[in-house]
């Protein structure tokens, strides 16, 4: 799948669950400012942050704040001083600060948020759901999903360079499964110091930094005589962020070696000549290609289609994707109540994007996984096989399959 | 092909020593040229003291990373283990975690051919009185030695995660070979008497390896409990609660049948009623709530709930009134108060003969191994006040 430069630019090697390897990226973009308060799976990234701060690794403010909301708010205001900040947090915490999840939006303030998803209580679950880091779908955020521990590490960079690029200026949330993923130790590369220098240029606000040398007000009261503007400058910077996400990648892969491969948003496997695909958000995409391998055996022409980045979505790029198949069984780790189909969340936005085009392939549509529970292979397989039923009637009856569910 | 390693370990006492032989076992195993991960069961809870839980390792030689973490990764539990570590003895008993398990076999998972490796003192006969027969052959290793404990988020460094390493290239030298072993605790540490424990380990353990066939072991008498479907149950996650009963007696409360906790426990009270002044401490300060007062005033204990925390002993101002000790001493769960009316000098003889004379404290922070302290036996009746200072381990 890719090729790592073997150069210089690779430090070490080390064992690294899903959190630590998102502490390492925090250490190597050399944060200045952190702010923590634990909750499930999120917890071992701020374990982790500060074992890397004790054992003099890294030079950062380290608060431990008094809620979430409390954590968000003070990464947003050290982001507007000037800091390169991080926070993060799983679930019902990410939604106890969503108030300022909001306005750090608004503000144009880059900070990285690492969600390890988890399921809204209630019941007390801490398994994966994809609903919480969802929430700021609407919001004007950046939103991508990592599968490894490696790309985890590697999207803390990829995802600061993103969000401060001057034509972006955005808070990025890095999504990653609870458990599947934040729990998981790899094998991890880590990059040189040096070379993450040259792939991640300083945090520079330039004239919004809030400074007593440079007076500004940040976020005054506004009514209706400039809120329809601010929206659409917001809109502009998602717009502008696509070029700046492609830009970003391409960096990465001058440095690192052939690592990502266009359209960098998502990830295809086994696609060239197949009729039928699954797509997906997250770990999943592993028994999903694994899936893939074992019906490519049998003579069947199958294909993963793995989402990275939802925010922004890449709608242009998966339209001229998508179309070219027979059907698409979108996989949601998510539910969204009362929606159109009573779906999920990814359901809604590709057959969206889909809907311009001429010939539109079949779009089927899985819930799965919810609260943590497991997605085989079977289960993979299983979708499949769904997928190329509805292939061959090109019906879109009962078309929301619940998988893996006791019933 | 893939290799699935289990390590039963009990919450929070062992959870850093599970972690790291997890890890070390990749770390091993990719030296080797395979491919490997680790990670724990995750609907496991393991802040709560003794509870067991699982970490995993997960190794192939001809699978890509992500085939094997599809085939594994993906899962909450492990599906079978060819190897199941065992760090606590008392675990044979059966294993309860804090999800919707039930209470299990320890070898519930061990393929046929596979091994369950078990730190422990005991015999493999004295072992196998506790743990569920199988349908196969597989094979039971004991590697010597005490449970390894240390308290929250410590990582007590008493050489039994390098033994362990060594027992396990013992029971598989294809998954890590004593030779990698070595050769990374040296690399890692460069510390002589680290190799030296591995390869004292697994010298001692390719001696120990025992088949065991389908006739050895026991029945196991635990259900697994059925999920219901989704329209079965409440609707707004209401779940009937336990109904407040209480009489006097043993058993008269009322408790939570789907959770019994006991396989939580390394070490078990037990009570001289004779001795006992009925001054209620130890029903008290119970924090599970598991002593049944009775209608002549004295408290019994209820070992289906008690998970072992060795509070009572604590609190307990008579000598040798309340000593804990090593749970697989005991064959069952049954009312100590019931046996002590029915026979009170049997009663003692078998409280005695469990107890005897050694008083065994696990040092959970510091120190190595256990610690352990002479007892007395106390003639019948003869209650000896004990000075706080005394009756509280310092």
């Amino acid at each position: 799948m890719t090729t790592r430069a073997e150069a210089s630019v690779w430090e070490r090697e080390e064992l690294l669950t899903g959190c630590q390897a998102v502490a390492h990226g925090v250490r190597l973009a050399d944060v200045d400012v952190i702010a923590a308060y634990p909750i499930r799976p999120y917890t071992e990234v701020m374990d982790a942050i500060s074992k890397i701060i004790a054992d003099g690794e890294l030079d950062a403010e380290y608060i431990v704040a008094a809620s979430e909301h409390d954590q968000f708010e003070i990464v947003k205001h050290a982001s507007s001083v000037g800091a390169r900040a991080f926070a993060g947090s799983s679930g019902t915490g990410w939604m106890y600060g969503f108030e300022a999840l909001v306005v750090t939006a608004t503000d144009r303030l880059p900070v990285l948020f690492l969600v390890g998803n988890r399921a809204l209580d209630d019941p007390g679950a801490f398994g994966v759901e994809h609903n919480d880091a969802l929430a700021v779908r609407d919001m004007g955020w950046l939103l991508c999903w990592v599968t490894t521990p490696q790309e985890a590490l590697e999207h803390v960079l990829i995802g600061y360079r993103v969000a401060e690029d001057k034509r972006v200026m955005m808070p990025m949330a890095l999504a990653m499964d609870g458990a599947f993923l934040t729990h998981s130790q790899h094998v991890v590369r880590i990059p040189t110091k040096e070379a993450v220098r040259r792939f991640l240029p300083p945090y520079d606000l330039g004239e919004r930094r809030l400074h007593p040398d440079n007076p500004i007000s940040i976020a005054p009261q506004v009514n209706e005589d400039w809120v329809m503007e601010i929206r659409r400058q917001n809109w502009e910077a998602a717009r502008r962020a696509r070029q700046v996400i492609v830009e970003a990648y391409r960096e990465f892969n001058a440095i690192f070696g052939d690592v990502y491969s266009p359209p960098y948003y998502f990830e295809e496997f086994m696609t060239e000549d197949a009729e039928v695909v699954l797509i997906g958000l997250g770990t999943v995409a592993r028994p999903g290609r694994t899936a893939v391998r074992r019906l490519r055996e049998k003579g069947q022409k199958v294909g993963y289609i793995n989402l990275r980045w939802f925010r922004p979505f890449p709608t242009v790029e998966l339209r001229e994707s998508l179309r070219r198949f027979r059907a698409v069984g979108v996989i949601d780790r998510d539910f969204a109540h009362g929606s159109p189909d009573d779906g999920g969340a990814l359901l809604h936005e590709v057959r969206s994007c889909l809907y311009p085009a001429r010939e539109r392939p079949v779009v089927v549509n899985f819930i799965s996984g919810l609260g943590g529970r497991d997605i085989s292979i079977a289960d993979c397989i299983k979708m499949f096989e769904i997928t190329q039923e509805a292939a061959r009637k090109d019906s879109l009856d009962g078309f929301v399959t619940w998988v893996g569910l006791r019933e | 092909m893939i290799k699935r390693v289990e390590i039963n370990y009990r919450g929070i006492f062992q959870k850093n020593l599970a972690k790291k032989i997890g890890g070390d076992i990749v770390l091993i195993a990719t030296r080797m040229g395979q491919v490997g991960f680790s990670n724990g069961r995750y609907s496991d809870s393991p802040e709560r003291n003794g509870i067991p839980c699982k970490y995993f390792a997960f190794v192939s030689p001809d699978l890509s990373e992500e085939e094997l973490e599809a085939e594994c990764g993906a899962k909450l539990d492990i599906d079978e283990a060819n190897i199941s570590v065992v760090l606590d003895d008392t675990m044979v008993k059966g294993v309860e975690p804090w999800a919707w398990h039930g209470i299990r076999p320890i070898n519930e998972k061990v393929t046929e051919g596979g091994c369950l490796l078990v730190v422990s003192r005991r015999s493999h006969g004295e072992l196998l009185k506790f743990i569920a027969k199988k349908p196969y052959n597989y094979n039971l290793a004991i590697l010597e030695g005490d449970a390894s404990f240390a308290g929250l988020w410590v990582y007590k460094d008493d050489l039994t995660r390098e033994r362990v390493l060594g027992a396990i290239a013992a029971v598989d030298p294809e998954l890590i070979s004593i030779e990698a072993v070595e050769q990374y605790l040296w690399d890692t540490t460069q510390q002589e008497h680290r190799v030296l424990a591995a390869r004292e380990a697994y010298e001692q353990v390719r001696q120990r390896i025992k088949t065991v066939t389908p006739d050895q072991g026991i029945e196991w008498s635990y259900q697994v409990p059925t999920l219901p479907k989704w329209y079965e149950f409440s609707e707004g996650v209401v779940v009937p609660a336990v109904k407040r009963e209480f009489r006097l007696g043993p058993g008269g409360q009322a408790r939570n049948t789907q959770l019994k906790r006991f396989t939580s426990r390394t070490q078990r009270p037990v009570i001289r009623f004779d001795l006992c002044i009925k001054c209620t401490l130890c029903w008290y300060d119970c924090p599970d709530e598991c002593f049944d007062p009775t209608e002549d005033g004295y408290y019994d204990v209820n070992y289906e709930y008690c998970v072992g925390c060795g509070r009572c002993a604590q609190v307990c101002p008579v000598k040798e009134c309340i000593v804990m000790v090593d749970e697989l001493r005991f064959e069952d769960n049954s009312s100590p108060y019931e046996f002590w009316k029915r026979d009170p000098e049997g009663y003692i003889r078998w409280a005695e003969e469990k107890k005897g004379t050694e008083r065994v404290v696990y040092p959970f922070v510091t120190g190595t191994g256990v610690q352990v302290l002479e007892g007395e036996r106390v003639p019948e009746g003869k209650k000896i006040m004990l000075k706080k200072k005394e009756a509280l381990p310092s």
